[in-house]
């Protein structure tokens, strides 16, 4: 590169016969490493078309995700627990774990920090349930939603078994009478 | 020759520049503003006029249009004078030209300020305002080629090929992308609509660069640069090249903003190769400019002016390399949505444009003001502090980029999304945003100091108004000697011939991306079970539209895993043809509500948490940056326009039954009284005509049309008789039932088809209705909604049922009999 600044400098000669307002131009050839990287960038530009649309190589967008999403499915084998396995829990270390599931899920935003309920959702630690107070009820709840009524359904965001740990922890609460309970909805309990 | 005596026009240089200098402060501040509210959600300030969604596209249309609006005009005016030897075409036009375009800027800030936006990026501003735009943009147009004509130069230089480029390619831009029926003074609706009205948007937006932040820097540097460096330029063919070659192809880069969304696969093509043969043609700008000061960088040492533009113009050089790069599909989905645009933006802005500006203004205003600059050192400090600035803005950004993008796609051991609350990946990112606003208070301190400097050198020195000049009137040359002159040598003295020559090159590739789009059918599959908007869901969009939203949520889902688990199923064309305009956004500060009506999609809210969530987003996510929009409850939506609304619409082509405008207020208020029912149930009361209403049907619209995956029909089954049902037993059937099973019925039946909770076993010797195979095609046919089950005739063929039914019966309770 100083190589060649200095010879430019001495080519003063290839100044060019027109000025505008004092500025003059040379009559530089363009550098050949800028001429390089068009003619380059031209020839991938048909090679990428040629690789998607004439010789069909190249996946389209659909068939890409495809491709991908079998992949990720092959890579995670998502299993559902048989539910034979899905009794509640009752020992301490899996309602902690429940517990923490509530918080990371934010169940509170719609159930309050102790399950008293708001604005949104109903009170968890009352008599009376909208869906059924077994524990089979609590987990579909959980794990389906019920969307029309605003519960999101979990099944995206959890798998069976923290489903049953923060159901095991949800029917824990029962009974527990915390302050600003929200009102009693859906039907009473069958003890 | 005998000398012509005329005057320049310095009066009106030194007007666009003042304008320049006081619109850029502005435009910074907003800036700076923005910023704030992004790590702070306080500085929306609760009111509805200083909330986000309206700040963001004062900030970028003051910077694009105001700033470096007027300082492109200062600039052209000033050079083109010299560079043609004579004064400005008409005095008259140049003063409209002036003054019309603070007056669009004026109202610009206004409108956007009272909530009044297109919601077209770069593009928002409404129909009245586009048409002055237009008469203004043809005042300049026509007083800058009224002057080439009348030149005393034989030969038009390359900065005034870069301003014609300039003036007829936002022309042809800004006249396609605003095509708008108009509703009322206020509001217009793009005719555009979906895919068509992104591709021609992102045409325009993407152009927008080329030829307000590009071009015409590029026709500034090529006078500016090599006056202040006292260098003859380095290479005439490399500026003829690079010229014809940028304009060009830059018209075919736009879809490059719209990949991996809802656009044809060859449209995006177009978009990724013809970015990546754009490089060379940008560096050719860039080294020209560098290679140009070659023996003057002893002088960039000492001068402000030559130090900006060096800045400028390797900023620019990258810019136009990363450009490229995140063009490239695999890059795109990493850059596109993140901070990575917004720090890509950030170096162009404000190195490239704002260091050619700064440089510019230092070297002419003490030219203009025969004086001195007030002082040197106060310039040099500029330079630092604003070089220093681009980095603190930009690095914070690249990586919070990066850290958002980690996160989004990460997954846990057991296949679910790690972070699937898109907040926790915004939170992560705001210490970031805090760094940025460091960035953005340096570059503004720099500002300052400018101002600071150049007002005192004002103060000290005069502006000659008309300043006297002589040069020989131009005896044109006749035609083309092929021997001595080559033909584009010909051509710059032919300048309406090189300007049509221009226009043509712009022309091509605006067309071949825009006619197909609008006029083959094929491009935007129909999907049959996607409806128009409900005369409420189109207020509750046409609020969505004025408030700005776009500028923080999407509403485009793209082909990722980790998109369609967040988000729902992707976008597809044809679910937005009725979108007028279409609503994809380009940054996702919040999470993408494309799906965000589909009732079961991880998207999905009730109308108590939107009401909610709209009165006070931190009191449902204490971690949110969402502005509030309590307002919303309190306005009235403007029943007397909903009429021409649906006609509206209608002239658009929107398949609303004839008349259906006499009925659409009707139809609204019954529609509105279902959401306030639904809200009393939680204790909330409100209007049927507040906002807020139509808010919240809007949100229930987003993507519900699609509903499950589409369905093939493949032949239609005759089934004479229930009982005659025969089972299709071939590995083909079987699959396809398996498929729909595993997509729909294993939500409450499972995976094994052992029944989750209460819903039924199918694998046991029980069945509920019958266990023959007409008997379970009916129960799925005809549901049994009492206990749950849901009837799927409509969304299954007969033949899929048919297959689902013989997967349950031979696959799923055979299973079990075996064991």
């Amino acid at each position: 590169m100083s190589q060649e600044n200095k010879n430019s400098e001495l080519h003063d000669d290839k100044l060019m016969d027109h000025e505008y307002d004092g500025i003059k131009e040379l009559d530089n050839p363009p550098p050949r490493w800028i001429m390089a990287i068009f003619y380059i960038t031209i020839g991938w530009s048909i090679l990428y078309a040629a690789y998607f649309f004439w010789l069909k190589v190249g996946d389209d967008q659909d068939a890409e995700y495809v491709r991908k999403s079998q992949k990720h499915e092959q890579k995670f084998q998502m299993v559902n627990m048989s539910s034979d396995d899905l009794v509640l829990l009752t020992d301490a270390e899996a309602i902690d774990e429940g517990k923490a599931i509530y918080g990371e899920m934010n169940c509170f935003a719609c159930h309050g920090m102790n399950g008293e309920g708001n604005a949104i959702g109903p009170n968890l630690t009352d008599e009376y349930s909208i869906s059924g107070c077994d524990f089979k009820s609590v987990f579909n709840i959980i794990k389906n939603g019920n969307p029309a009524k605003g519960m999101t359904a979990f099944k995206g965001q959890l798998s069976d078994e923290r489903i049953q740990k923060v159901s095991s922890y949800v029917i824990t609460l029962k009974g527990t009478n915390p302050a600003n309970a929200k009102a009693a909805q859906g039907e009473k309990c069958e003890e | 020759m005998e000398n012509q005596k005329f005057f320049y026009d310095n009066k009106i240089v030194k007007l666009f520049l003042l304008a320049t200098i006081i619109w850029g402060v502005v435009g910074v501040i907003v800036g700076l503003l923005v910023a704030l509210q992004l790590a702070f959600p306080f500085f929306n300030f609760g009111l509805e006029f200083t909330t986000f969604g309206r700040m963001r596209p004062l900030h970028t249309n003051a910077i694009i249009f105001a700033f470096v609006g007027n300082a492109i005009f200062g600039g052209v005016y000033y050079s083109l004078q010299k560079l043609l030897k004579a004064r400005m075409f008409n005095d008259t036009l140049s003063k409209i030209h002036f003054w019309g375009w603070q007056l669009i800027i004026v109202l610009a800030a206004v409108t956007f300020v009272l909530g009044i936006s297109t919601s077209k990026e770069y593009a928002e501003l409404e129909w009245p305002i586009d048409i002055l735009i237009t008469i203004v943009w043809v005042v300049f147009g026509w007083n800058m080629i009224g002057t080439i004509v009348k030149r005393r130069v034989q030969h038009i230089y390359a900065a005034i090929w870069w301003y014609l480029a300039t003036f007829l390619g936002v022309a042809i831009l800004h006249v396609v992308n605003s095509f708008a029926l108009p509703i009322s003074l206020t509001k217009s609706y793009s005719i555009y609509a979906g895919a068509q009205d992104a591709v021609v948007q992102w045409w325009y937006g993407h152009n927008a660069v080329a030829f307000f932040l590009t071009t015409p820097f590029l026709g500034l540097m090529y006078y500016y640069l090599p006056k202040a460096a006292n260098r003859p330029i380095y290479s005439y063919k490399l500026s003829i090249i690079h010229f014809w070659s940028l304009i060009f192809l830059y018209m075919w880069a736009g879809p490059h903003h719209l990949l991996y969304q809802a656009l044809p696969d060859w449209a995006q093509a177009l978009g990724v190769t013809f970015s990546i043969m754009l490089i060379a043609p940008s560096w050719g700008g860039m080294i020209n400019g560098l290679l140009t000061l070659r023996g003057a960088w002893d002088k960039v040492r000492d001068s402000a002016v030559l130090k900006f533009f060096v800045v400028a113009v390797t900023a620019y050089g990258m810019s136009t390399f990363e450009g490229p790069m995140m063009s490239l599909k695999s890059v795109n989905q990493i850059t596109h949505f993140t901070d990575w645009t917004i720090a890509h933006t950030h170096i162009a802005g404000m190195g490239w444009n704002g260091g050619l500006v700064f440089g510019m203004l230092y070297w002419i205003i003490p030219r203009l003001f025969k004086t001195k600059l007030f002082s040197e050192k106060l310039a040099n400090a500029h330079f630092w502090i604003a070089t220093l600035s681009i980095l603190i803005y930009a690095i914070p950004l690249y990586w919070a980029a990066v850290t958002q993008w980690l996160m989004l796609r990460e997954y846990t051991p057991e296949g679910f999304l790690a972070y699937p609350n898109f907040l926790e990946t915004l939170t992560q990112i705001l210490p970031m945003y805090t760094i940025r606003i460091i960035g953005g208070t340096m570059f503004l301190i720099g500002f300052l100091l400018m101002v600071y400097n150049l007002f005192k050198t004002m103060a000290a020195g005069s502006v000659e108004a008309n300043e006297a000049a002589e040069a020989p009137a131009l005896v044109s040359q006749g035609s083309r000697n092929p021997v001595t002159e080559t033909i584009h040598r010909w051509m710059e003295r032919r300048a309406v011939r090189f300007s049509i020559w221009v226009f043509v090159a712009l022309a091509i590739g605006g067309a071949v991306e825009i006619i197909p789009m609008i006029f083959i059918k094929s491009n935007v599959p129909t999907i049959d079970s996607v409806k128009p908007y409900t005369p409420l869901e189109l207020e509750g969009r046409d609020i969505y539209v004025s408030e700005g939203c776009y500028t923080c949520h999407s509403q485009v889902i793209r082909p990722f895993r980790w998109e369609t688990d967040r988000y729902g199923e992707y976008s597809k064309i044809g679910e937005f043809v009725y979108d007028h305009p279409y609503q994809w956004g380009s940054r996702r500060t919040g999470p993408d509500l494309a799906r965000a009506g589909l009732i079961g999609g991880p998207m999905y809210k009730n109308a108590a948490w939107h009401y909610n969530h709209f009165m006070d987003p931190q009191k449902m996510n204490e971690q949110s940056i969402m502005p509030n929009y309590a307002w919303f409850a309190k306005k009235e939506i403007n029943l007397d326009l909903i009429p021409n609304k649906i006609r509206a619409m209608q002239t658009l082509g929107v398949p609303y039954e004839e008349g259906f405008d006499e009925f659409a207020v009707d139809d609204l208020m019954k529609q509105a009284q279902t959401i306030v029912d639904d809200l009393k149930n939680s204790n909330i009361e409100i209007e049927p005509t507040k906002q807020m209403v139509a808010m919240i049907a809007y949100m229930h619209k987003l993507g519900k049309d699609i509903g499950p995956p589409p369905v093939e029909i493949v032949e239609t089954l005759e089934i004479a008789e229930p009982e005659e049902l025969e089972l299709l037993s071939g590995e083909e059937d079987l699959a396809a039932g398996k498929a729909i099973f595993a997509t729909t019925c294993v939500v409450c039946h499972g995976a094994d088809g052992k029944g989750i909770a209460t819903f039924p076993d199918l694998t046991d010797e029980e069945w509920l209705t019958g266990s023959s195979p007409s008997e379970v095609y009916l129960s799925i046919s005809n549901g049994n909604i009492t206990k749950g089950m849901i009837p799927y005739k409509d969304q299954y063929s007969e033949k899929q049922i048919t297959q689902l039914t013989s997967y349950i019966l031979l696959t799923l309770n055979k299973n079990e009999d075996s064991k």
